[in-house]
């Protein structure tokens, strides 16, 4: 017969990894770039619901830029490039 | 003009010949500047060495700067805001890769439009080039224009003897076209 252990240790999770690397994709403003273009290209890039991908864009329009992803540096850069791709101007920044 | 369409799993729209003649030259223009620079252009001490560098996708140290030219600059902008080192080094790593696929992107375009313009279908990926061929020919003519967020501002001001004229109404008609080829592929 056993009891279950008082205290366990939490597994780490993805979640949890994003914190320890908390790396953003940035996406700044710009005057040319079209609005629904840019909500169609975080739906493309991130998998995103048509919803998160349009306050994500309206985020960039009106305050200027918005964090669109956060994880590991690498993944950040692999966005940051993709997101040329597609013509947006997007930068990665450490979270201080 | 009534620009894009949904058709199947495609899209479909219609040109007349000065419209393809239009898109067609400045895609051409914008393929001009953005196609990586050929050997004859490079000075390099080893040209092995940056034969190498080309294959794997390494920018030779000097181009690993933001480009002076401001439309070169806005197509391949820098990655990080504050860090210079960070910027070139991933500069370095991708520039090439993003330079090639805009030019890939605009051969498809160019492929799929005939100079005398019609009716024309093209297939998801096709439609995802034209997107991203289309929205550099804007970026590069916004730019050129000085495109602000206040575009009605440059465009009651800007008179139809100022050179700027044709292309402020070209801009504005390549905005719709985009705009209808989004919509299309939503």
């Amino acid at each position: 017969m056993s009891v279950a252990p008082v205290e366990l240790t939490r597994p780490e999770t993805a979640e949890q990894a994003a914190i320890d690397e908390p790396w953003l994709t940035i996406v700044w403003n710009d005057p040319i770039n079209l609005m629904d273009h840019v909500t169609y290209v975080f739906q493309r890039v991130f998998g995103y619901p048509k919803s998160k991908a349009e306050k994500l864009m309206l985020d960039v329009h009106q305050k200027g830029k918005a964090v669109v992803a956060s994880g590991a540096r690498e993944a950040m850069e692999r966005n940051a490039e993709t997101l040329h791709g597609y013509g947006l101007w997007a930068t990665v920044s450490h979270d201080k | 003009m009534t620009g894009f369409r949904r058709v199947g799993d495609g899209v479909a729209a219609r040109f007349v010949r000065p419209e393809a003649a239009i898109i067609r030259d400045l895609v051409e223009q914008v393929v001009e500047l953005v196609e990586p620079s050929t050997e004859a252009d490079r000075s390099g001490p080893d040209p092995e060495a940056d034969e190498l560098a080309r294959m794997v996708g390494l920018g030779p140290d000097e181009d690993a700067e933001l480009p002076d030219d401001p439309v070169l600059a806005r197509l391949l902008p820098d990655a990080y805001r504050d860090d210079p080192d960070a910027a070139s080094e991933f500069r370095r790593f991708t520039e090439s890769g993003l330079r090639s696929g805009k030019v890939t992107a605009a051969m498809t375009l160019l492929e799929t439009l005939p100079p005398g313009g019609g009716r024309i279908k093209l297939t998801p990926d096709q439609a995802e080039a034209w997107l991203r061929s289309l929205n550099d020919v804007r970026l590069a003519l916004g730019t050129r224009l000085g495109v602000t967020d206040d575009f009605d501002a440059l465009d009651e001001h800007t008179e139809v003897d100022d050179p700027r004229y044709a292309y402020v109404q070209v801009y504005q008609w390549l905005a719709y076209l985009q705009g209808s080829l989004v919509a299309a592929l939503s």
